[in-house]
């Protein structure tokens, strides 16, 4: 995924084909995070902290379903995603839809790891993979590399 | 414009209510970013710049801090506020937790 050039406001990306069909499969994962994995407060007294949580959880997942709609619309749109002579698709995409798709990915990716379970290579808790979660693994990858291309974007305007 | 009189004693219910709204617009809570092997730094970076409004600078100071320590305190606010920072920092997977000022 490329950084091709700014059309006004928008930003236009290149992607191969392979990676085009890779990103409307990874998306369709979303939403990977369930909404009772955050925790507002460590500390917070028991009833209070009750109440908080429940309002967390009940804000984010008025929000997944606000983004997943708002993803569904985007994958129908065949403006969003413009063939190319090559194969691959030209994405056009706003700062705001950027930042938008920011969130949802690295829900795909922060999910993706959940489902690993929560591999951490500092604490000798390395990744165990197996034909059930390996394309996990492929996708948290595939968005930390979206990630990058999204914020290489914003970097290169500023 | 018209001046309107405090009655000298409130009732008890509403020195209740009243007393609580203080302590809840007090600055008595923080807002902390704690470190995880997921989130990619520059993203967290990103994020404390989009929802704080941070300087590049400072947002990398924190998410080193993070990064090196664990964890970063972010800000000190009233309840609603820091409730608010914490909505907006999970709904970019960050994990943030408020925590009452000892």
């Amino acid at each position: 995924m490329k950084l091709v050039r700014r059309e006004g406001e928008a930003f236009v990306f290149d992607l191969g084909k392979r990676e085009e069909r890779l990103l409307i499969e990874v998306l369709k994962l979303y939403p990977l995070v369930p909404t009772t994995h955050h925790r507002v407060s460590q500390t917070a007294d028991p009833g209070r902290g009750a109440e908080f949580q429940k309002l967390l959880e009940e804000t984010l997942a008025e929000r997944q379903r606000q983004n997943k709609q708002q993803l569904l619309a985007m994958l129908k749109d065949p403006q969003r995603f413009k063939q190319t002579a090559g194969g691959g698709c030209r994405l056009t995409l706003t700062p705001s839809q950027i930042e938008w798709l920011l969130q949802v990915v690295n829900d795909i990716r922060v999910g993706s790891w959940l489902v690993l379970g929560q591999p951490d290579e500092k604490k000798g808790k390395p990744i165990e993979l197996n034909n059930e979660n390996a394309r996990y693994y492929a996708a948290m990858e595939f968005c930390g590399y979206l990630q990058l291309a999204l914020l290489d974007a914003f970097e290169r305007q500023n | 414009m018209t001046e309107t009189v405090e009655p000298a004693v409130l009732p008890d219910s509403e020195q209740e209510q009243q007393s609580k709204t203080r302590s809840e617009l007090e600055p008595g809570y923080l807002v902390i970013c704690w470190d995880d092997p997921v989130n990619l730094m520059d993203y967290v970076t990103h994020v404390f710049q989009v929802v704080f409004g941070w300087a590049k600078q400072k947002a990398e100071f924190h998410m080193l801090e993070v990064h090196n320590q664990g964890k970063s305190v972010l800000t000190r606010e009233s309840m609603e506020r820091a409730e608010h920072y914490v909505h907006q920092l999970q709904s970019y997977s960050l994990q943030a937790t408020m925590e009452r000022d000892a």
